[in-house]
């Protein structure tokens, strides 16, 4: 058994942010992640992160720009904190040797991004994320935190409302171990890949949520998901920078005309605009990369260049590319107040995986990594603060033996027409199709009704591959469950939530309903069903 | 067709053999040499850029002043003089700052026109094949060859430009081989480095690679092996049991300069190109090449 | 198209030994070798090993030679493998330990040797408030060489890990450049250090086969040289290294050329007795049959002074 005072299970962003806070408190800290840390989610993150830092820039600006962009969603005090330590979180960052993009003076270059009212946007060229991915690493190497890449959690450990830890899979051994810790931070990332396509990496598959959900926490807000405006839309999805429209690119439609003008505009405008153009008009969408010019292209987007070419095989600065708005980052997940504490004791979240009503109904471009790391230090913090108080909850380790047996139920040799892949690809077209950018009652419904279908499916197939040794197919497995368990969850949700609001927008109720919906939405399991909560918007 | 010879050390210290040979050879084909006899070492990748730029631009100003491109007979040389010369060439305000700063003192001035060549480049490029084939009066038929370039033969691409170039140039020694008559024992490690650079750092992992390298054409039944690389000379032939030492096995594999190997195919005899002076013995081949003549 | 996919098995639960299983299956115009591995472990053999993560280019995680070549299996299109027939092989990249079929080992291949070379940044105390300003071009710099995936093709490609699995590697020793050369960085010259130990910088080849190999330009060949650079300037401290500059150098600074029978001496270093009797026999062999140089033989080359004096200013003007 692996003990520590606080166990940390993710490897992007806001796991390592956490992991190196809580050891900096003073607490031994473990990290376990199903990939390791360089390959995580995070890597894809470009644009940038905000941060208030220009002269003619506030916290309270920030804060005025994300309300707009979630759309009255916000828990106030959660942005008021965030907003007040997001430039010291982001100079952090560059003191630990992220290299920002600088302006002739040498000062941190700060650009217009999305719907940002300042130019506040700190960037390294189009791979904020790879890079910002590599340098949090580089500060969880220095602290010389126990390290368990490629491991898989199969469940948490949660004895009378209090989280003891977890247990989890060596991929490479085969063997199950438990962890026992006085506070577990999930920092699991998003579950977008129960979109098809998406701009989400395989492994971005709610494991945590659903590990959360199925040991009693709440899921917040499911239903706000953010799409993506500018994805190439075949094979996987390949995102293509916002940044992009700042520095001159278009959106156009099949004839060539600019379809609007989309300066400023929150992401889910964006997004609405281009589905209503190729609804109305009936065709493609495109964007338009080469008013940026054939030198900015190469000095500020080289990564976009590259992918365009080898995975898009278009030239970016002569063919126009084909998009579609695409499911991008949840905005929703396990509900969890500023200091990431959520609804179970000794349990925590951050980052993609967590939901403390800062974005409201829509994330502003470029808060994403921001939050992973202002959130990511918070919740470490109080993860090791939490630790150092109070007493330990005993492990059960009767829960290993247990695990084992639940474990072994899942393998069978027995051969079956149906697949993990073929649900998986029917599972995400359904929720591209009917819970998409658009939603509808009737859509929901069915949605519904197909996922129960999935769901039934699902428990029928068993994994054949009987080793357990890199066994690609259990895990598959495991993600699959997580997924459908989710995507139920995101459509009770978006049932429910009879408005349209930021990124949820409903056909049958297109306009924000304040008297009714100025609350999050709170899903829990009550015997085995999903139950609805609201949950009154924070005003202070 | 005259050059701004530029022999290298090696030639005259480690393998004194080369430097005769080469400059046999180079009469036989009618090729003028004018040794810069006052240039200084290439610095051999060994010294830091900062040393081996100014010492490099001194030569090419040397050459320039002569109105002759430069030639080598050597790899090593030539790709830390190719480097320098990308760098001198590609950036007029680090030219003009080592001119100031190093060579204005003595009155010199590199404009940027030098060109540095490799004999072997020299053949392919300049001297023409059809014209080199014309002069064969002993084909080496019959005999197995693996070739070895020495790394800086080939890499980095700046060093071989032209680009369109650069395919070709990587595969020269082999048409060489095919074009005086031998035959190829070709090995996969015949672009890699023969480890020399490292023999002073970690003497174990330089001869695991003369082993390597070694092994690999004898398994593949070479007869010798070619190169146009006095320091992979160094390390292939001289160090070569030593090698066979550390991992026990007989290899006996000999070494010979380019300008040897073009040397016997225009007729000269083994021991005109020195063939004696090697640490392998070339008694066999010595034989083989006599048996032909 | 139908394609017929010859891929590498090890099973560690059985004996070990390498074997191969033939797929073949439909697929799309537009697949990618990717798409093709997701195929045959849903529907053909879920015990095939292969990793990926993000499948579109940005992460370097599955790496597999198509055909003998390094690839991501991500990017790499299905047709372009087809020019010879239908029947594409796919293998672990070579000079790694294969854990199961594809998926080889990640750690001994890369992770745990960038652990080596102390790859964090010590930030710089001062000034904890507030930006610090630095230059772009600096930045910029960085941001190419942090631009790395860690896809491990310059390390597939170098020449010294076929004879040595423990050299620190291209990867590696890049990671430290981007260290050594982060002006924010307390300690460079610790950085610069730690490489310099057996088994880093001075165990490179420089052969540029890594700059020919990595797909993003970086260029680790010159990182490493650079180190290199930045170590002569400060102080050599790996011994038998500085002894053979330092005689190089001393050699062309005095005779403007290089005395290689002083160099081959004077870098076993002249009180090390056992080093120099090893050279003997090599030395004796080589005197007999008249190729080695004679030390005393060696001249000066006219207009050494010059050369000298342009060696001393450069030094100089680097401090």
């Amino acid at each position: 058994m692996q003990e520590f005072d606080v166990l940390v299970i993710g490897g992007g962003a806001s796991g390592l942010r956490a992991a190196v806070a809580a050891k900096r408190a003073g607490a031994s800290v473990g990290l376990v992640s199903k990939v390791h840390p360089l390959r995580t989610n995070s890597a894809i993150a470009q644009g940038g992160l905000n941060a208030p830092l220009a002269r003619d820039d506030s916290p309270d600006s920030l804060a005025a720009d994300m309300f707009i962009a979630g759309d009255e969603l916000c828990d106030r005090g959660v942005v008021k904190a965030f907003t007040q330590e997001a430039a010291k979180d982001v100079l952090w960052l560059e003191r630990m040797g992220v290299p920002f993009n600088r302006d002739k003076d040498g000062r941190l270059d700060l650009r217009a991004f999305g719907s940002n009212r300042r130019n506040r946007t700190c960037y390294a060229d189009d791979r904020t994320g790879h890079i910002v991915l590599q340098v949090l690493h580089e500060q969880f190497q220095r602290e010389q935190i126990p390290s368990f890449a490629e491991w898989f959690v199969t469940s948490l450990v949660v004895e009378g409302r209090t989280c003891a830890g977890a247990i989890a899979l060596d991929l490479r051994s085969g063997k199950l171990e438990s962890f026992s810790a006085r506070s577990t931070i999930l920092a699991s990332g998003g579950f977008t890949r129960s979109y098809l396509p998406s701009t989400a990496s395989l492994g971005t598959t709610g494991d945590g949520q659903s590990l959360a959900y199925e040991a009693g926490a709440r899921l917040m807000d499911m239903e706000v998901i953010q799409f993506h405006p500018t994805v190439f839309p075949k094979k996987q999805g390949l995102l293509i920078t916002e940044a992009a429209l700042n520095a001159g690119a278009l959106i156009v439609d099949q004839n060539g005309n600019s379809i609007t003008d989309l300066t400023g505009m929150p992401r889910h405008k964006i997004c609405l605009a281009i589905q209503h153009a190729m609804q109305n008009g009936g065709g493609s969408v495109s964007l338009d990369l080469r008013p940026i010019g054939k030198e900015k292209m190469r000095g500020y987007f080289p990564q976009t260049q590259e992918l365009l070419r080898t995975v898009a095989g278009l030239d970016a600065t002569k063919d126009l590319v084909p998009i579609r708005p695409l499911a991008h980052r949840p905005i929703g997940g396990i509900e969890t107040n500023g200091a990431g504490e959520t609804s179970v004791a000794g349990l925590f979240a951050a980052g993609e995986c967590a939901c403390n009503g800062l974005n409201g109904a829509g994330r502003l471009a470029g808060n994403a990594l921001t939050e992973a790391v202002v959130f990511g230090r918070r919740t470490g913090e109080a993860a090791a603060k939490h630790a150092a108080a109070g007493s330990k909850a005993a492990f059960p380790t009767a829960k290993l033996a247990d695990e084992e047996k639940q474990l072994a139920r899942i393998f069978s040799p027995e051969t079956s027409a149906d697949s993990l892949g073929k649900i998986h690809s029917e599972l995400g077209h359904l929720m591209n199709e009917k819970v998409g950018v658009i939603r509808s009652a009737a859509g929901l419904q069915e949605a519904l009704a197909q996922i129960q279908t999935l769901k039934e499916r699902y428990s029928k197939l068993r994994v054949k591959n009987p080793s357990r040794i890199y066994n690609y197919e259990l895990t598959s497995y495991l993600e699959l469950g997580s997924m459908l368990t989710l995507a139920e969850v995101v459509a009770l949700a978006a049932q429910a939530r009879t408005e349209s609001r930021g990124a949820h927008h409903r056909s049958d109720f297109p306009e924000r309903d304040d008297t009714n919906w100025k609350s999050h939405t709170l899903l829990s399991r009550a015997e085995g069903q999903p139950r609805m909560q609201k949950k009154a918007v924070a005003a202070g | 067709m005259k050059y701004a010879f530029y022999p290298g050390c090696v030639s005259r210290g480690g393998c004194p053999e080369l430097y005769p040979s080469a400059v046999k050879v180079a009469e036989k084909l009618g090729i003028e040499l004018e040794e810069l006899k006052d240039a200084g070492c290439t610095g051999a990748g060994v010294l830091p850029q900062y040393v081996s730029d100014p010492i490099n631009a001194r030569t090419f100003a040397k050459a320039e002043r002569l109105g002759l491109p430069v030639m080598t007979i050597c790899s090593t040389c030539q790709g830390v003089m190719a480097q320098a010369n990308y760098r001198l060439k590609d950036d007029p305000k680090y030219r003009e700052k080592i001119n100031r700063e190093y060579l204005a003192d003595e009155g010199l001035e590199y404009k940027g026109t030098t060109e540095v060549k490799h004999l072997l480049w020299v053949l392919f490029e300049d001297y023409g094949i059809e014209r080199l084939q014309a002069l064969i009066r002993r084909p080496l038929k019959g005999l197995k060859v693996s070739p070895f370039y020495g790394c800086f033969l080939r890499r980095p691409p700046e060093a071989i430009t032209p680009t369109k170039e650069l395919n070709r140039r990587k595969a020269y020694l082999d048409e060489l081989i095919g074009l005086l008559g031998a035959d190829m024992a070709d090995i996969s490690g015949k672009g890699k480095c023969c480890g020399f650079p490292i023999l002073s750092a970690n003497e174990e992992n330089s001869l695991a690679m003369v082993a390597k390298h070694t092994g690999e054409s004898k398994e593949k039944g070479a007869d010798f092996m070619v190169t146009p690389c006095p320091l992979c000379h160094l390390n292939l032939d001289g160090n070569q049991p030593r090698a066979e030492s550390q991992t026990g096995k007989e290899i006996d594999l000999p070494i010979l300069h380019l300008p040897q190997f073009l040397g016997l195919a225009l007729g000269f005899n083994p021991d005109e190109m020195n063939l004696k002076r090697h640490i392998v013995s070339t008694t066999e081949v010595e034989s083989k090449v006599n048996m032909m003549s | 198209m139908q394609v017929t996919f010859k891929v590498y098995r090890k099973d560690p639960e059985k004996d070990g030994k390498p074997t191969r299983s033939n797929y073949t299956l439909e697929l799309a115009e537009d697949a990618t070798v990717h798409d093709a591995l997701l195929k045959i472990r849903d529907e053909i053999d879920s015990t095939l090993a292969f990793r990926a993560s993000c499948a579109r280019g940005y992460c370097g995680e599955c790496m597999v030679r198509v055909n003998g070549s390094a690839r991501l299996a991500c990017t790499a299109k299905v047709p372009d493998y087809l020019k010879k027939g239908p029947e594409i092989s796919l293998d672990p990249l070579r000079n790694v330990p294969v854990i199961k079929d594809l998926v080889f080992d990640w750690d001994a291949f890369m992770w745990n040797k960038i652990k080596q070379v102390r790859p964090w940044l010590e930030a710089d105390g001062s000034a904890v408030n507030g930006e610090q300003p630095v230059s772009d071009a600096a930045m910029q710099d960085l941001r190419k060489v942090m631009s790395c995936f860690y896809c491990g093709m310059c390390d597939e490609g170098c020449t010294v890990l076929p004879v040595d699995f423990d050299f620190l590697g291209p990867a590696a020793l890049t990671k430290a450049y981007r260290l050594a050369f982060d002006p924010r960085n307390k300690d460079s010259r610790e950085q610069v250090k730690i490489v310099e130990k057996p088994k880093g910088i001075w165990d490179c080849v420089h052969c540029y086969e890594a700059d020919e190999h990595c797909p993003r330009g970086i260029e680790p060949t010159k990182r490493i040289v650079a180190l290199r650079d930045q170590a002569f300037k400060s102080g050599i401290t790996h011994e038998a290294v500085a002894r053979h500059h330092a005689s190089l150098a001393a050699s062309v600074k005095e005779s403007g050329w290089v005395d290689e029978g002083r160099l081959a001496i004077e870098s076993e270093g002249v009180t090390n007795i056992k080093g120099l009797m090893k050279l003997l026999p090599t030395a004796a062999k080589a005197l007999a049959r008249g190729k080695a140089p004679i030390p005393f033989m060696h001249s000066k080359r006219p207009e050494a002074d010059r050369i000298k004096k342009i060696f001393e200013k450069a030094e100089q003007e680097e401090k």
